[in-house]
């Protein structure tokens, strides 16, 4: 089977390849021409690194993530496997928004802060929620971390999903169910800071 | 034929301008407060530069369109976000003239102003737009009646950042284009600094920190330091842009703002933009900062599409008036 490009993402490429008689993922990160070349070179390797670590360590705390095949930090390349499914961003609901929320409880349960928490990483498969590109994740037990990602999320919710009305505050009881309404409103408090910090944030 | 009068005085600019329905700008005359070298804007200081010149403004915006006053229709102003005592300066002079020549009174929001202003010299019509200035970093694109953010800055702005670097070694603001001078004789040597993008949003605060202790350092690369700052700033941003093209499969960006006017941000995000098949529409340089058109169109579409105007007694400024909370009902979807 040749290698076929199935999608060109933010900061990487995705082809479908076949690795050993299996259906497999190929995500390379390509240079970008227009970025330095000590920059680019930097955060492709460093990335491309932290997303097969952390993938695998997400595991642990439950979150479904692709199993890695083979990572090639040089060529900033990671064989995966491939995930059937819808994406997330292309059919959101509100039973989904509360699945994600446990996802993302999940996930923080384990130190882990994904760093780009948006409907368009996951994949629905029947009742199998799929995780992916953790590219920007990584460790930490700060309220602070863990808020970001919710507060991406929020943006995300409010900007490409205006239709399904209530997307967060379903999102947010999936979050509490795992982690505590202690937690979780600890950690929404954070968020209303963060955006607080923001331009012209009302100050209420 | 309609005649909009538009004032703008959100920040350093005082500008008020004439444009007709059809889209042409009749006048476009801007004052703008210069800051001491080394020093940013001093709200009091802004806000009486715009006071002294409102009246020579208003006086040559009317003669180059050659109209008077009785010929105007509508007459628009900025009410936010900005810095309060500038707003308030352009807030009076429009209640002035609304009131004593009997026109309606139509306020905009500042921001919402570029990207109509940038729509209509670009051709643009449905983009993502990324806004850059002093003011504003934000990635936009419209859905549901409004201008919905996709990713922003997380603290200060790409503007503030190029300024308060530059105000650090002295140079007067606004400090993007001295930067971008001094970055030319750079050997093309990279000093690491922080990057930090965070899911589709930025943060410049660390970044600017890093970059000012690093010039403290090497008061000798100075060029290095300049050109690592705009590679690392310029870099996010277009990553930001990819991940928000990506995201939305928009295949149009547009990019207005005054930090808009630097060739390095554009040439960067062409490729970016290359790369999703978008094409990228830049603001002409002299109408992407702040000026009195972006006022006069935005508030000639609000009146045309809502057949609304505000009552002198409640017309009012806004400090943070966030783009994300305005109603636009003349963009479709």
């Amino acid at each position: 089977m040749q290698p076929r490009l199935i999608k060109k993402g933010a900061e990487a490429d995705i082809y479908l390849i076949d690795w050993f008689g299996r259906k497999a993922v190929s995500k390379i990160r390509s240079p970008k021409p227009y970025r330095h070349k000590e920059l680019d070179a930097v955060l492709r390797k460093r990335r491309t690194i932290h997303e097969a670590a952390l993938m695998s360590a997400a595991k642990a705390t439950g979150v479904v993530c692709p199993f890695i095949f083979f990572v090639d930090p040089s060529r900033a390349e990671i064989i995966m496997e491939f995930v059937k499914g819808s994406n997330v961003r292309d059919e959101l609901t509100l039973s989904l928004c509360e699945k994600l929320g446990q996802c993302a409880a999940m996930l923080h349960s384990g130190k882990i802060i994904h760093g780009d928490l948006t409907t368009s990483n996951f994949i629905i498969d029947g009742k199998k929620l799929v995780l992916l590109d953790f590219g920007l994740a990584y460790y930490s037990e700060r309220t602070e971390d863990a808020a970001t990602d919710l507060r991406l999320i929020k943006e995300v919710f409010t900007s490409a999903h205006v239709e399904v009305k209530g997307s967060f505050q379903r999102f947010m009881k999936g979050y509490s169910s795992i982690a505590g309404k202690k937690r979780a409103d600890r950690i929404l408090e954070n968020v209303h800071e963060i955006e607080q910090r923001g331009r012209y944030a009302r100050f209420t | 034929m309609m005649l909009c009068l538009g004032i703008e005085s959100t920040a350093h600019t005082f500008a008020i301008s004439v444009v007709d329905s059809s889209g042409r700008i009749r006048s476009d005359v801007r004052d703008i407060y210069r800051a001491p070298e080394g020093k940013g804007i001093h709200p009091r200081d802004a806000s009486r530069h715009h006071m002294e010149a409102s009246s020579k403004v208003l006086h040559e915006a009317l003669d180059s369109a050659a109209v008077t006053m009785q010929d105007i229709d509508i007459i628009g102003y900025s009410a936010g976000p900005g810095l309060g005592p500038c707003l308030r300066v352009g807030a009076v002079v429009a209640r002035a003239l609304a009131g004593y020549y009997e026109k309606p009174l139509v306020l905009v929001n500042h921001a919402l102003g570029h990207i109509e202003l940038g729509a209509l010299l670009t051709g643009a019509s449905d983009p993502l737009v990324l806004l850059v200035s002093g003011g504003h970093t934000m990635l936009l694109a419209f859905s549901h009646g409004r201008w919905r953010v996709f990713g922003e800055t997380l603290d200060i702005t790409v503007g503030q950042l190029l300024d308060q670097f530059g105000r650090s070694l002295g140079f007067a603001s606004p400090c993007g284009g001295k930067i971008e001078e001094i970055s030319k004789e750079s050997s093309g040597e990279y000093l690491q600094l922080p990057y930090a993008i965070k899911g589709n949003d930025v943060s410049f605060s660390g970044l600017l920190t890093a970059a000012i202790r690093i010039a403290s350092e090497n008061h000798d690369r100075l060029a290095s330091v300049c050109s690592s700052l705009q590679e690392t700033a310029f870099a996010m941003l277009a990553e930001a842009v990819e991940r928000a093209l990506s995201f939305t499969g928009k295949k149009e960006a547009m990019i207005v703002g005054g930090v808009a006017a630097n060739r390095k941000l554009g040439w960067m995000l062409r490729q970016a933009c290359e790369r999703h098949g978008a094409k990228l529409f830049a603001c002409p340089t002299e109408f992407a900062g702040d000026n009195g058109a972006q006022i006069s169109w935005t508030a000639l579409r609000q009146y045309r599409a809502e057949k609304k105007h505000i009552s002198i007694e409640k017309s009012y400024v806004s400090q943070s008036w966030r783009l994300d909370t305005v109603d636009v009902s003349w963009r479709r979807p």
